[in-house]
Order: C-alpha cells, then structure tokens, then sequence
C-alpha cells in the first residue's frame, strides 16, 4: 500500500472490479425495464427523466423515513407512474413514443429538480452493503467486492425476466404484443393495456435504478447525479439483442467503462478527465454503430419497435 | 393476393373497410390555409392544457396560480427588461429548432443541438484567435463560419451514420450531445484556457472588436436578426423551391422518394448540415455577443429548449419564431418565479416539459378538423 | 379441446351495417346449414366481410339478428362469437412470425396457464396434429414456414380451439392451384364427416363450383340469392353477379388470348442479369434471376406470394440494392436515378400504392407531380409553380377521372381505385418505354379492375415494354404475351402464353429451394 506504483495498476484493475460490480446496477435495472417495455413494442427514451425522478423520490422518501428500502419502494413507484405518463400519452393515436420519450426525459428531469431543491445536501438513510471482500486483508479489495443486495437481486431479477419470457402467460402476451399488434388484436387482446403495463413495470425497475444512485453510490442527491445513464441503457438494450441475461453483462462491462475514469485519476492520471469520462458514451455509439446494419432490421428486435423499422 | 406478411401497411381488422372515402369537402375545400389554421388551433390549445395543468402543480406546492401566470406574464413580457431578456433567451433557441425541425422535414428526429452549440462556440473561439488581427467585422464572420462548419459538420455525421449504416437518429444525435460537451469540457480546462479566470474553466477570450453588439436602443444582440433572417429564408427554400418539395416527399414517404429516383443520402445530409449549422451558429453568436468566451455557460440546455420548439412550431420555420419568443420568455421568467415566490429555477422546466408533453398528446387530434394537407 | 360436437347451424336475418356514408350490408338473411361447405361469392366491396365479421363479433350490425343452432344471441364482441364455437380463417396471417407453431397455437387458447410446461404441450400438440388433415412440427418457428403451411397453421389453430363454424376469407390467395385444391378439399372432407361447418369467401367461381355445396351471391351489400352448387352453372353465376354474359374472369381465361396488334422488337428493352437481393431478414431472397423484357410485350411473372417477387419490384424501382448482377435497360446499365428514369422512360406501379408510391400526406396535386416537378414548365430555376402545377394536376385528374373532392384534398382520403388511378395516371402521362407493374388490380372492384388492365393492353400496343409482377394467375393469364414463374426467388420456367397451363404453371410455383424469401 505504501508503494504508489505497485498498488496504480492493481488498483485500476480493481477500480474497474469495483465500479463494474457497482456502476452497472442503475445499467442493469434501467436496461431490463427497457426489455420489458420494448418487447411490449414501445421505445421510452424518457428512462433519463426516469432515473433522475427514482433518484429523487429514494433519496426524499429515505430520509424523510429513515428507511432506504422505503426509498426504493417509493423511487420504484415514481418511476411507474412516470411510465404510466408515457404510455398514456402513447396510446392515443398518431404518437410517436420516441417524441415522447424525450419529452418526458425533459420532463422528469425538471420534475425531479424542482421537488428536489430542498432535499439537496443533507445525507440520506444509506442503503446497506455486504462484505463480500472479507477475506483479503488490503482495504483496496475490500472496497472494491463491497457489493449492494440491489446487485444481487437485479442478477435474480435478469434471470427470471430470461425465463419468465420465455415460460409463462405474460411473458407470451408481452412478446406478442411486440412483434404483431394485428395478431394480439385478433386474439382479442387490448394492445394498448399491455403495452401500458410494460411501461410502467419498465418505469419502475427505471426508479430502482435511481434510487440506486441517490441511496448507495454515489449516495447523495444532486443535480450532477446522472448524465445520460438512462440514455445508454437503451442502447445496451439493442447491443444485448433484447436478452435479460445478456443486459447483465453488458452492465457489467458498461459499468467497468465507467469506472475508468475515475480510476486513473486516483492513480494520479488526472489529464484527460473529461475525454475518459465520455468513454461509456463512446462505448455505446460504437456498439450502436457496430449492431445496426441499413441491409437488415437488428437481430432479435420486437417487429413492432419503431427504432428497428 | 399476396402474402400479409410482406404487407407494408397492414390494415387493422377491426377498421371498417377502406373503400369509404373520409367526407371532408366543406374544409378541404379550401386551400391550404386549412391545415396551418389546425396546426396553429393545437398547439395554441396543448399550451392552454398544460398551463393549466401547471397550476394545479403550482397550487399543490402552495403557490397562487393566478399569481404565478402574472408573473410568468410580467417576467417575460411584462416590462421593457423582461421583452428584452425573452428576446436574448429566444435568440439562440431559434437556431437550435431549426436543428430539430430541419431534418423533420425529411423524416429524422435529431436532437443533437445541445451539443452542436457548445462546438459551434468552442469552433468560434478557435477561429477568432486564430484570425485575432483581422479587422472587426472579418474577423467576427470567420468565427460565425467556424461555428456553423463545425455544427453542421458534427450533425451531418449523424445523418450519415442513419443513411449508411441504419443507426438511429435520436439515440446517435443524443450521445454525441453527452460526447461534444465531453469535449468542450476538456478543451476549455487545459489545451484552450484562459488560466487568468479563476472562477470557473473559461476558455481563451475572444478579441472585443469581434463581438455583436446590440441593436440600436435595445440591448438585444443583432443575433437575433441572423436567427430571425434564417427562418424566413429557410421558410421560403422549404416552401417554394424544388429542392424542398424533394425534402418534403423524402420526409412523407421514404420509400416513394426511392421510387422517384431522389438521391436520399445528399437530401438527409443537406438537411442535417443547415440544422447543424444553425445550431453551430447559435453557440458561436452566444459566444461573441453574450460571453466573449466559451465556459459552462454555454451548456444551460439551449439544444433541448429547441426541440421543444420545433415540436411546438410543428417544424414549421416560420412558426418556430413565434414560439421561440413565447418559450424564451418562460425561460426568461424564470428568474422573477425565484425572486418572488422562492421557486426552484427548475421550475420553468416542468412548465416547458408539460408543455411538450401536452404538444404531443395533441398529434392525436390533427387531421380530425381538416382533410387537408400540410404544404401543397 | 372439447369434444366431438355437432357443428353448429348459424343464420343471420335482416343483418344491416352502415359505416359513415356507405351501407355496407343491406338486411341481408342466410342460412349456413350444419355440415355443409358454403360459398359467399362476390365482388370486393359486395359486403362478404361486413358479413361475417358481424358475426364474428368484430362489427355490431345495426339492425337484425344472429342465430346460433335456432337460438338467438346478441354478439358484441369476438371472444362471445368464440365462445359460440365460431371460428375465422383471415385474409391476413394472425401469427406471429418471431414465435413457435406451438407458442402461437398456446396464446389463442382462451384460458392461457399462468407457467407453461412446453415439454407437455409439445406432446400435446404432436397428439392432436396426429387425428388432423396437416401436420406441422410444434417447435418450428413460423417465420420458417411456407405461405402455404402458414395457412394450415392458421386452419389448425381454429380447429384447436375447439371451433366447429369455420369462416374460411380467401384462403387460397397465397396458395398455389394444387395447395389450394388440397386444402379446400380437406375442407369439404371435414365438413361432409360432420365435424365442421365451412363458410367460404371467394370471388373465384372454380372454387364454388368444385369444393362448395351451398352458395350465396352477393353485391353492394345485398344478398342476391342463394342456391345449391348443384343446381346452378358458372355462366349463371356470372349473369347473376354480373348481370351480362361472360366478362368476368373466368370465362375470360376460357377463351383464347386475343394476339397482340404489334409484334415485339426485336432487342430486349431491358435486361436483368443474374440479379440477387438480400431479403429483409438477411436471407438471398431474389437469387440470380434473369430475364428479358422487349418492347411492345406483356412479361408476367407469376408466382405464389413470398418467392422474392416483392424484393424484384424494390431492386427495379431503387428501393432496395443488389448484390449480384445487373440491371441493364437500352443497353445500358441502370441505377434507379432520377435523369435514368426520365432518359430511359421507366415507370412503375408498385402494389399498395399508399404505401409505396405515393406520400400520403401530400395532396393528389402534389402526388401527381412526384415525376414532373423539378422540370419545366412546373420548375423555374428551382422554384416550384404553384399554379401551373395546379392546372397540370386539374388536366391529369379529368383525363384519368380521378374522384377527390379537390387536386388539394389529401391523397389518403381517396378510394383504393382512385389512388391507383392517380398513380396510374401520373406514370402514363410520361414517355413511357418500360412499364413495371406489381399486383396492380390488388384489391379493386371489377370495373377499376378492367380499366386498369386496359390501359395497360394499351401501353403495349403502343409499343411500350411491360413487366407485370402479379401473384393474380387469372390476371397473368389474362394479359401476358410471355410467362415466367419465379419461385424460391429465381425464374424456375418460362412459357408463352399460348402454351401455358393453369395446373402447370402451378406446380412449378411450388418452392424448390430452401432460400428463404423473407
């Protein structure tokens, strides 16, 4: 620990460790709500104005009661009414949901600042973490294996989402109401409910995802707190092809990406902060640019996704 | 018959069938006006809605509503200072609609402009230290010119990545917002920095004799008229040139703009290379009339104001100059909303966001009223 | 499934519907009888759909009652009709492509399990496919499966569920003449060992007089009289529908093509080389074809819906790239720009006009100057004149007879024959020298029908080349001087039309090759 340069590049590796297992839960709970939503067919580019609200509601609810998990509770719940806006206005007809979707994120966000103002600078109720570094004795690794149980449960929550998809009757309705709207109508089915479900179920998981930020990492409620997490996570929707299992670990790496920064400046390499800090931006338009393909519709996209068509 | 599942346009089975044609003839009988009169009825009403729904979210804060609207009235419009600062604020989000509303016209929703003005400005900054010998006027044109390449330069790459490699618009246009402020930043903190500023990362100044100065008797910069100047113009190319009927059938239907032989790829990048130019001038006037220099304060959220505007002005440059005058004065009363009732500055935001969310709701009416079409 | 039951008697009276302005169905009174196979003949637009979507429970007809087995019932909604053990076959494929055979025969069920255990329900499935007339395997994905098999899919679902009143909308429109006799027969199989009881919507009299026991006329939302096939011919049938001897289809095709007025040039106008094109899931979906058209000729291609005919027409009209091979018109390499088009006088009209050709929120005036705009005398200098294109617009409107209620009106509010008509007359107002047309007739009435295809026999006597792209055998026997059959997204066989056959041609639009027409 003593020696500056044999703790620098361990220490970026465990930087990385660490912000991978950290940074990438707000990722993994925003991206798997988008999967539900887009497999029900809608796109809600809103999940920034999401996240910040969930963020906000946490950290309000957290310190009003003194519990984080109200908190999440609470961020959960802003979040789907969030979404339930959005599906609403969605379902009238001539909408487009992308139009919305940034209508919204402009929205939540000036929501979430406005009913945040007072809610600035004390520290809310911290959201627990479980020492899963505890058997090394550098303080480096510990830190970095200290993993929240909103991790643990969004792994659970990213496999059951794989199976229920798959094997169960909501998961067969949603998928339906994705890739044909004619058949699910047919069927006799309302579209349009489902989708708003979707919607909401996606805004929910969204404010889990902020109230993440605001009660465990980085722990505090600002105007800062987030820039464009919520935006990236649909972009790693598209780079996992719409797979619950596969947003788990491009959350991971995601997170890692983010982490960079960071990282090298408590190695000392303070010069290019900024430029290291736009490399998970930089990251998600080069897998964009690599996934998308003007001869085919992407792979694996819900049939009736306006970004696929 | 053919297959459904080749069926670009699958008609709904629960609609009556088709061969009923829509009986609209007292409406449709007169000429175009038809429509702008819809248009105008729905975003005149979305405003109504959402004011309204403002208030209700005003009183549940505690605020008179009542009072409130006055002093949204009052800080915009209400004193010849207010005029003046909603007409500073509406100078560069006139531009940076048009960054939205142009490349509507042919069917892609970029909303870039964020980040194509704080380039634009940055791209100023550079150039006029670069030319800082150049007389006034030369040199204040150069800067203007590195704004609006660098803007349209950054935007035509997103119009290129949607025509040649399929990437959507929106999210592409949004990360390189996240990604040229990234950029900003880093410059004005180290390789462009006026370390003689201490406060916040500035960058070099620019040379005062390039600056815009302000109208006679208004202090309001001639920016302003550039901004205003380049609707009208672009107006008229949209509506009366051939070039923008292209625009406007490739924006109808892209697949009949193939079938009409169009060179698609040149018209999406013509109409992201003026947006982003418009936004690209819009930093670079905001920069050589307002600050002088490139700092955070160029990042306040111009780009996304414009969207709203686009949307609002139903991407009609024409409309967009009204609108940006009504929405730069919310913004402008934001201040007065502080002063007087404590509110928070994000407060002109939540107006603003339900506004565009109320704007969007209306779509679903348009075309109840008329059977008319937009342009022709 | 539920038990062997007796199929049920359906009858409606007095049924009426009036949508808007337009009386689709006019007190109209029939009778299914039980175990019985019954044609609904008529036009597009005689109210057959109106019909039984009414009793499907989609519309609620204004006045008149339903009767299921005698007994009267109010149907306000599809799932009651469903419930009633009736059951509809679409024109339109209601599965979803991205699923199993099994997962979509699942999701109709009514009473869908909360888990679902798709071990059981695969050998569910497999036990109930084994007493049925088609097989499919369960696990298959739809998307894979033939136009063909996906008609069956949908039959199979229906009979899954449980339905014993089969309303079938013209089934055989995606199939070829040998599927189409197989299913139909099955059909009447089914019915005549009392399982079923078959309505059949068609406008083809072969189908009525082959596979139906009971038909019912139709025509402007009226019913014109019902009858035993057994008791009436094709030509009274024709009389009846159409109140005149023999100008319908089928007796059309009976007699001998008319020889065209001028005999072909002698070079080829165009030429297709070798041309392959990706389809939209990444699959060969048109694989190196080659044809050639002359000028003065009436080229068809035949074909079953899905061989790659849609993917050839985008190719030609610079909607979609080639990856192989060429375009070659008057000798010259052809790219789909806009001076090609004028040089070469190559126009098109594709099927579905609104969603293909023309910008549904423009106007009909605007619509009609898609080719004419950046030319004089409508172009100045780049500036577009209003006005001149006005009177242009006005000119082609009277010529062609397009109805809109102003050349401003949106194009979208026109009739399917009228937005034809002005695509129609936009194109031929050119100097046309290849004329590309796909399903061009698609979904019109008789008489568009017959204007449309006059005008093309038209075009050719003038000297003009044409490709007709139809998925209509009628019509490509109809019209066509050569024939050519592409199947599996290749020309397969090539005949003229004086040695053509029905049957023949038939069989060579059966899928040879596994490419997957996307």
């Amino acid at each position: 620990m003593t020696d500056a340069h044999g703790i620098g590049w361990l220490g970026i590796v465990l930087a990385i460790v660490g912000g991978a297992l950290r940074v990438s839960t707000p990722y993994l709970y925003v991206s798997l709500g988008e999967v539900l939503t887009e497999k029900s067919g809608r796109v809600n580019l809103g999940l920034e104005g999401v996240l910040l609200m969930g963020a906000m509601s946490g950290f309000a609810a957290g310190s009003l009661t003194g519990s984080p998990w109200l908190g999440v509770l609470a961020a959960g719940v802003a979040g789907g009414l969030l979404g339930l806006l959005h599906a609403a206005i969605c379902n009238l007809p001539h909408v487009n949901d992308i139009a919305v979707g940034i209508a919204l994120f402009l929205f939540g966000m000036g929501l979430a600042f406005y009913l945040g103002k007072p809610f600035i600078a004390p520290r809310a109720a911290m959201l627990p973490a479980l020492p899963f570094g505890f058997w090394s004795s550098e303080p480096a690794v510990r830190a970095a294996l200290e993993i929240s149980p909103l991790f643990l449960i969004g792994i659970v929550l990213a496999i059951v989402l794989r199976w229920a998809l798959a094997n169960t009757r909501w998961g067969l309705l949603l998928r339906m109401a994705g890739e044909s709207a004619d058949a699910a109508r047919a069927l006799g089915y309302s579209v349009n409910t489902i989708r708003t479900l979707a919607t909401m179920c996606g805004g929910f998981l969204g404010g889990i995802g902020g109230a993440f930020l605001s009660l465990y990492y980085p722990g505090n409620w600002n105007e800062a707190l987030s820039s464009g997490q919520g935006l990236m996570a649909i972009a790693l929707v598209i780079f996992a092809r719409w797979n619950p299992l596969r947003c788990l670990y491009a959350s991971l790496l995601f997170g890692g990406a983010s982490a960079l920064g960071p990282a090298l400046q408590t190695v000392g390499i303070t010069a290019g902060y900024y430029l290291w800090s736009a490399a998970p931006y930089v990251l998600t338009l080069a897998l964009l640019i690599y996934s998308s393909s003007t001869r085919h519709t992407l792979a694996g996209a819900p049939s009736e996704l306006s970004i696929s068509r | 018959m053919r297959s459904p599942s080749d069926a670009v346009d699958r008609p709904d089975l629960t609609q009556p069938p088709a061969a009923a044609p829509r009986r609209r003839l007292s409406l449709a009988a007169l000429p175009a006006y038809a429509a702008a009169v819809e248009s105008a009825c729905l975003s005149l009403g979305a405003i109504a809605v959402a004011l309204l729904l403002f208030g209700v979210f005003v009183a549940l804060g505690g605020h008179d509503p009542i009072a409130v609207y006055k002093a949204l009235y009052v800080g915009g419009f209400g004193t010849r200072f207010s005029i003046e600062g909603t007409l500073t604020q509406a100078s560069p989000i006139i531009l940076t609609a048009l960054c939205t509303a142009v490349p509507a016209r042919v069917g892609l929703l970029v909303i870039g402009g964020e980040g194509a003005l704080v380039l634009g400005g940055l791209a100023a900054v550079l150039c006029a230290t670069a030319v800082a010998a150049a007389p006034g006027p030369i040199g204040a044109l150069v800067a203007l010119l590195g704004g609006v390449c660098v803007g349209a330069l950054w935007i035509a790459a997103v119009g290129a990545l949607k025509h040649w490699r399929g990437v959507n618009e929106t999210i592409s246009s949004l990360l390189l917002n996240y990604i040229a402020i990234a950029i900003f930043n880093h410059l004005i903190s180290g390789p462009v920095r006026d370390f003689s500023q201490t406060l916040k990362a500035t960058s070099w100044t620019v040379p005062p004799a390039f600056g815009i100065g302000s109208m006679p008797g208004w202090s309001v910069h001639w920016g302003l008229v550039v901004g205003v100047s380049l609707c009208l113009v672009l107006f008229v190319v949209l509506r009366y040139t051939t070039a923008g009927f292209s625009m406007d059938i490739l924006g109808g239907n892209r697949r009949a703009a193939q079938v009409a032989g169009l060179p698609i790829g040149r018209l999406l990048i013509l109409a992201c290379v003026i947006g982003g130019g418009a936004a690209g001038l819009a930093g670079a006037i905001e920069v050589l009339a307002v600050h002088g220099a490139a700092s955070e304060s160029l990042i306040v959220g111009f780009g996304y104001t414009g969207i709203l505007v686009a949307f609002l002005a139903r991407q009609n440059p024409l409309a967009v100059i009204p609108v940006a005058v009504l929405v730069g004065g919310i913004s402008a009363s934001g201040g007065l909303l502080q002063r007087r009732f404590g509110m928070p500055d994000a407060t002109t935001q939540v107006l603003q966001g339900l506004i565009f969310l109320c704007v969007l709701a209306s779509n679903a009416f348009a075309g109840r009223i008329a059977g008319v079409s937009r342009s022709t | 499934m539920s038990a062997m039951q007796k199929p049920p008697c359906v009858e409606v009276r007095d049924l009426s519907k009036r949508f808007g302005g337009v009386q689709a169905l006019a007190d109209a009174s029939v009778r299914f009888a039980p175990g019985r196979v019954h044609a609904l003949l008529g036009e597009n637009g005689a109210g057959k759909s109106t019909l039984v979507k009414c009793v499907m429970g989609y519309y609620r007809a204004d006045s008149g009652a339903i009767l299921v087995d005698d007994v009267e019932h109010e149907i306000r909604s599809p799932q009651q009709s469903r419930a009633l053990g009736l059951g509809m076959v679409y024109q339109h494929f209601t599965l979803v492509s991205q699923m199993s055979v099994a997962e979509n025969l699942v999701l109709g069920r009514a009473q869908i399990p909360a888990t679902i255990d798709w071990k059981a329900e695969h050998r569910a499935l497999s036990e109930f496919m084994r007493a049925m007339p088609f097989r499919l395997d369960p696990s298959q994905p739809v998307a894979s499966l033939a136009a063909g098999e996906k008609q069956k899919l949908e039959i199979l679902k229906q009979l899954y569920l449980g339905r014993r009143f089969l309303v079938l909308d013209e089934p055989t429109s995606v199939l070829t003449p040998d599927e189409a006799d197989q299913v139909l027969s099955e059909m009447r199989r089914l019915a005549e060992s009392g399982m079923l009881t078959v309505v059949l919507i068609t406008h083809k009299f072969r189908e009525v007089m082959r596979f139906a026991q009971d038909v019912t006329m139709m025509r402007g939302g009226r019913i014109l009289a019902t009858t035993e096939v057994a008791w009436t011919t094709v030509d009274e049938l024709a009389q009846r529908m159409f109140g005149q001897a023999a100008i319908t289809t089928a007796a059309r095709q009976a007699s001998a093509p008319a020889a065209a007025e001028t005999t072909p040039c002698a070079g080829a106008y165009c030429e297709v080389r070798d041309l392959s094109a990706l389809g939209d899931r990444g699959t060969l979906a048109v694989v190196d074809t080659s044809f050639t058209v002359r000028g003065g000729e009436i080229v068809a291609i035949a074909g079953v819906s899905g061989n790659g005919q849609k993917q050839l027409v985008e190719v030609l009209a610079g909607q979609r790239e080639a990856v192989r091979g060429s375009v070659v018109i008057a000798g010259r390499p052809y790219r789909c720009t806009r001076a090609e088009m004028q040089r070469y006088g190559v126009y098109l009209l594709t099927e579905e006009p609104l969603a293909n050709d023309c910008v549904r929120s423009l106007s009909v005036m605007a619509n009609l100057a898609l080719r004419r705009y950046d030319r004089p005398p409508i172009a100045w200098r780049g500036w577009l004149r209003r006005r001149v294109l006005r009177r242009f617009a006005e000119e082609l409107i009277a010529r062609y007879r397009i109805r809109t209620s102003s050349p401003l009106a949106r194009i979208d509010s026109l009739s399917g024959g009228n937005v034809q008509r002005t695509v129609l007359a936009r194109e031929l107002s050119e100097d046309v020298r290849l004329l590309i047309l796909q399903n061009p007739c698609f979904g019109l009435d008789a008489a568009a029908a017959a204007e449309i295809r006059g005008r093309i026999a038209n075009a050719r006597d003038r000297g003009v080349a044409v490709l007709l792209v139809s998925e209509d055998l009628d019509e490509v026997l109809e019209l066509a001087d050569r024939i050519a059959v592409m199947s599996g997204g290749c020309i397969v066989h090539e005949v003229g039309r004086a040695h053509a056959d029905r049957y023949e041609l038939g069989r060579h639009m059966t899928r040879t090759s596994e490419a997957e027409a996307a």
